[in-house]
């Protein structure tokens, strides 16, 4: 892309012609290749450590069970692991393929080259059943301990309705109220031993200081933190799943639900993907109003956190006046979408409908009136000395801990690194906006808070600009996929009725293909990997969260902290636990 | 007094005091709301002021629970001992000239005394509930109200020394030429900080500290046994409003109103003055608090009660 | 004030007994912190307000707290108990029972014997100012030697602390 030196190339030349098994050109443009089982620590570690502009995050670590695709690429394997890097350096990804198969398939661990390696490996055996050899806690992640089965492989059902009956008998409940109790060294804590007791306090997964269904189990001394496990999937509804089930169009609403906090800027990347796919291109007047609102979804995610995190520290009333601001936002959002914080409003190829009539009125009141209650929120917030007392110092993080972490968005900003996807790779139009990125460099809570009450006002100077040159035409791509499809000219020919009709009773069919869109969310960067078999519905719908991996980090971040600077931490950290579990 | 006077006068300050606690968790609640941008219970009675008279009915209804894993005894006698305790201390208040249940002459150590048993009401309620987050609460407290005590004692050495007693009503006879909140300035910010941190209350509200104990000591509790702690809770802010106006703010002292209403007027605002605080301030950690107490407050209070002595030493 | 000083008597004694008989520690300090309230009513009885203020202040409010803050650090449990109900055995408490009643053997020898001396004056109260000036006219090297000792206390438990935490770093490094 910027003139570098094709990384495949180099891999083959480096590492012999033996590592490169097969390359491959995806719709989305990334650099692919596949790589036999045996050598995926060499690979992945020369692409880490020795390649020119090394790829220094994990991005993301997946599996596609192939088995019963009929567009694929090699044709033997029965699953493949796909690992997706992200060299700073390059500003590029490189996604590396491997096949597995047979009964117990099974894969080398790289969690000795990046520590974000391990929750991702372990979704791959919750998930897939692939065994990941040297693993150093190969356990389930998202499903219960008790689960049967591999939910995402293709023979494991997807309806309540395809399973027997339901029954849950004494023995079972027992068994699973079992499972539950905290073993200290199931989670690499220490359990103590004869005549030396460790205090575990188990935290959550109901608790008000954890957001959401999240359970840490910690090892404390006194009111301090040695070590800490989280423990998460209280909140998974397989929505990878379900992706797979339902068509292109109709997913959409359900990646609201995603992470619930950020509207649209879920429905973003993935009618990105889609539209990458179908090859669709989105007329001017969409792309701003998607920009539009998806700054608007990223203020009243930011608001949220602001008030939270403040109600995190103790304070009782921020959260009471940023969450009458958010009312007022979303009211916009309803004038516009009809929804509120589920607007379901982006479409295969533009948006739902035109934006209504005042719509403008509603966006310059909004514009006038946030900019003073941010400075009131100032003084209340950011500059008490409390809140700088419990935040300055705590949960610090270096930029290499956190790329090593996979962190994204704010919380990689606050460390120092000046990385927006937004500026980076543009997408969906954001190319044309003036905004700066705000960054902080303590790394720490306080610098968290710093970059996302910045970019506060950096959303609404976007939002400003849309409302100033909002592009007259189409709301609506006229692509044959775009779905759903105009109706205007069904009444012309019957081809277009035809397709028209199909569309919207089946959905659109996309091109076979796999297709990878990044998109800077409220909480970091987020991705949908989209695999499509040529059908109605996706083949395989991968979602990378940001909070996952932001999750991922918090033992690493509260150690030698005490239990009151977790619950800042996590506060500050700003993730939602429908965005890890999915 | 006649035993007929006193025994009136202790059932009028029970009744004063309890449904004056009542009514400041109305106020509270309205007054948070107020700051906050809401409306808070408005719907029982004109103002929603009947709302603490229904809650009460609510609580008493409820089942009296008692843990599986509680010390039982001890469980049940430590949200008596927080009320009671408070309660008892408003014997030494007068609320006018001659108003004290008990006149002592050692009425501001009588004070302290039983502030410094209140602690045990808080330490063994998260004891005996025998879960983690309540024997954090109760630890946090533990040592909290115990250090502060300190604080507290030696703040009101300055106030002793110029009033020459520990007679609560001597000391508001000795504010006839100016109340102490001026000469004893530093006096009185380290007892209001020493009193927060006494009462539990944000932002030194670190042994319940919901977001990161639950509901710390009290975790556990529920029913009429949480409501003990809830009205314990108010009838402390009410306490220790009263123990600021008698101390530094001339007690029933001012002119045209009677006594009485003096008292209870500055009483009020002290307490309306605690609540605008809890809407203000974030929580601070608890090391942060411990350092504050024995950084900042212990030698400012040192150093106040030597150049009171000696002041008055010069004086003389 | 004579009921007053009965009653108190009577609770200081009958919960000091249960302090010795109950095998829980904390309800044990429990009647421990209730008896030392009680002295405190003796005192206020007998005419010392001061004396009893700082009874409840000192050793109720304060050194009992610590003892229940070391139970409540500790958690004792079911097997404290046991070990409890063990030490409650005649074989462990009646030689010290033999030697504490020889005590009180010669208390009651003594106050019977000193009655005469007491008995007739009725009982002055004793005011704060009473006590300064006593503390720090006749009794002043007193006062001066017990705050030397705690002192020395303040500065071995300062000291012990402070090794504690160098310690602490060194292992760190």
């Amino acid at each position: 892309m910027n003139g570098r030196t094709d990384i495949i190339q180099e891999v083959e030349a480096r590492l012999g012609s033996a590592a490169v098994a097969a390359r491959e050109t995806p719709r989305d443009g990334v650099a692919t290749f596949w790589t036999p089982a045996g050598r995926v620590g060499e690979v992945l570690g020369y692409l880490k450590n020795a390649a020119t502009g090394p790829y220094a995050m994990l991005y993301d670590l997946t599996a596609i069970d192939e088995r019963v695709r009929e567009h694929r690429a090699d044709g033997v394997s029965d699953f493949t692991v796909v690992y997706q890097l992200y060299s700073f350096e390059r500003n590029e990804y490189v996604r590396v393929k491997v096949a597995v198969g047979g009964e117990q398939p099974e894969i080398p661990t790289v969690t000795g080259l990046w520590p974000a390696a391990n929750w991702y490996e372990r979704e791959l055996w919750d998930m897939f059943g692939i065994r990941v050899a040297g693993h150093p806690n190969l356990r389930r992640i998202l499903m219960p301990p008790w689960w049967t089965g591999h939910p995402l492989r293709k023979d494991h059902p997807a309806r309540a309705t395809e399973l027997p009956e339901f029954h849950l008998s004494a023995e079972a409940e027992a068994a699973q109220a079992a499972a539950l109790e905290v073993r200290p060294e199931e989670w690499g804590l220490d359990s103590g031993g004869p005549g030396r007791e460790v205090q575990i306090l188990n935290l959550g997964p109901h608790h008000p200081g954890t957001h959401g269904l999240l359970r840490m189990v910690l090892q404390l001394e006194g009111e301090e933190i040695v070590a800490s496990a989280a423990d998460i999937g209280y909140h998974h509804r397989g929505a990878e799943k379900m992706g797979e089930r339902q068509s292109w169009h109709s997913y959409i609403p359900y990646t609201d639900r995603i992470d619930y906090l950020g509207g649209v800027l879920n429905e973003f990347p993935y009618v990105l993907a889609v539209e990458k796919l179908a090859g669709i291109a989105v007329p001017p007047r969409a792309m701003v109003i998607r920009v539009m609102m998806a700054e608007l979804s990223r203020i009243a995610s930011h608001l949220v956190w602001y008030g939270t995190f403040a109600a995190d520290l103790g304070a009782m009333s921020p959260v009471f006046y940023m969450f009458t601001d958010r009312e007022k936002l979303l009211e916009i959002v309803e004038a516009v979408t009809g929804g509120r914080m589920h607007p379901g409003w982006f479409r295969i190829g533009g948006v739902a409908a035109d934006l209504p009539r005042g719509w403008d009125g509603l966006v310059r009141d909004f514009l006038d009136y946030l900019p003073a209650r941010l400075a009131e929120y100032e003084t209340l917030v950011m500059k008490s000395m409390i809140v700088k007392r419990r935040t300055c110092g705590v949960g610090q993080l270096m930029a290499a801990e956190a790329v090593a972490w996979g962190m994204t968005g704010p919380n990689l900003r606050a460390c120092g690194l000046e990385w927006d996807f937004r500026r980076k790779q543009p997408y969906g139009g954001y190319e044309n906006f003036e905004f700066e990125v705000p960054t902080a460099t303590g790394g720490d809570c306080y610098a968290r808070a710093e970059v996302r009450v910045a970019e506060i006002r950096q959303s609404l100077r976007i939002v400003e600009q849309c409302l100033k040159n909002m592009p007259a035409g189409e709301y609506m791509s006229d692509h044959p996929l775009a779905t759903p499809p105009r109706k205007a000219r069904t009444r012309q020919d019957i081809e277009t009725l035809i397709t028209h009709f199909l569309g919207v009773s089946w959905g659109p069919v996309i091109p076979p293909g796999e297709a990878f869109v990044a998109s800077e969310g409220a909480k970091g960067n987020n991705g949908y990997y989209l695999v499509s078999d040529g059908n109605t519905m996706s083949y395989r719908t991968r979602i990378r969260t940001p909070s996952f991996a932001h999750l991922q980090a918090v033992p690493a971040l509260c150690r030698g902290q005490t239990v009151a600077d977790l619950i800042a931490i996590l506060g500050s950290l700003d993730y939602v636990l429908a965005d890890v579990d999915r | 007094m006649s035993p007929a006077g006193t025994i009136v006068l202790i059932l009028g300050t029970l009744i004063g005091v309890l449904s004056a606690a009542a009514l400041l968790i109305w106020v509270e609640r309205r007054g948070l709301a107020l700051l906050q941008d809401r409306l808070g219970p408005n719907r029982v009675g004109p103002l929603g002021l009947v709302q603490p008279l229904a809650d009460m009915v609510k609580i008493m209804l409820k089942e009296d629970w008692i843990p599986p894993q509680a010390d039982r005894a001890v469980f049940v006698l430590a949200p008596m001992l927080v009320l009671g305790g408070t309660l008892a201390t408003f014997a030494v208040v007068a609320a006018g000239p001659g108003l004290a249940i008990a006149d002592l002459n050692v009425g501001l150590l009588a004070f302290l005394a039983l502030s410094s048993l209140g602690v045990y009401g808080v330490a063994l309620a998260g004891w005996s509930s025998n879960n983690k987050y309540s024997l954090l609460g109760s630890l946090r407290a533990a040592s909290q109200m115990v250090s502060y005590e300190v604080f507290m004692g030696l703040a009101l050495g300055g106030v002793v020394l110029m009033a020459g007693s520990f007679n609560l009503t001597e000391i508001v006879e000795a504010q006839r030429w100016v109340w102490f909140c001026v000469p004893q300035a530093a006096g009185l910010a380290i007892f209001l900080v020493a009193a927060l941190a006494e009462t539990r209350r944000l932002p030194f509200d670190l042994p319940e500290a919901e977001n990161e104990l639950v509901a710390g000591y009290h975790s556990e509790y529920s029913g009429m046994k949480f409501a003990m702690f809830f009205v314990g809770e108010y009838v402390g802010i009410t306490l220790i409003a009263a123990l600021v106006t008698t101390f530094y703010l001339g007690g029933w002292l001012g002119p045209w109103l009677p006594p009485v209403a003096w008292f209870v007027a500055k009483t009020a605002v002290v307490v309306c003055g605690f609540i605008v605080l809890r809407a203000a301030l974030p929580r601070p950690r608890f090391d942060q608090v411990t350092a504050l107490g024995w950084r900042v407050c212990l030698p400012l209070a040192i150093v106040n009660l030597l150049v009171t002595g000696g002041v008055l030493l010069a004086l003389e | 004030m004579q009921g007053l000083f009965y009653v108190s008597a009577a609770v200081a004694v009958l919960a000091t007994a249960l302090v010795v008989t109950r095998r829980n520690a904390a309800h044990a300090l429990l009647y421990l912190v209730l008896s030392l309230a009680a002295v405190a009513g003796m005192f206020y009885a007998l005419g010392a307000p001061l004396a009893a203020a700082l009874e409840v202040i000192v050793y109720a409010g304060a050194i009992m707290v610590l003892f229940v803050f070391a139970v409540m650090v500790l958690a004792l449990g079911r097997e404290g108990e046991r070990q409890e109900s063990q030490w409650l055995r005649p074989r462990m408490w009646l030689g010290p029972a033999a030697l504490a009643a020889v005590l009180l053997g010669e208390l009651i020898y003594v106050l019977a014997s000193g009655a005469a001396a007491v008995a007739g004056g009725t009982p002055v109260v004793v005011g704060p100012q009473e006590v300064g000036a006593a503390l720090f006219g006749p009794y002043a090297l007193g006062a001066e030697l017990s705050s030397m000792l705690l002192l020395a206390g303040m500065v071995a438990a300062y000291h012990l602390a402070r090794r504690k935490q160098m310690d602490e770093k060194e292992g760190e490094r």
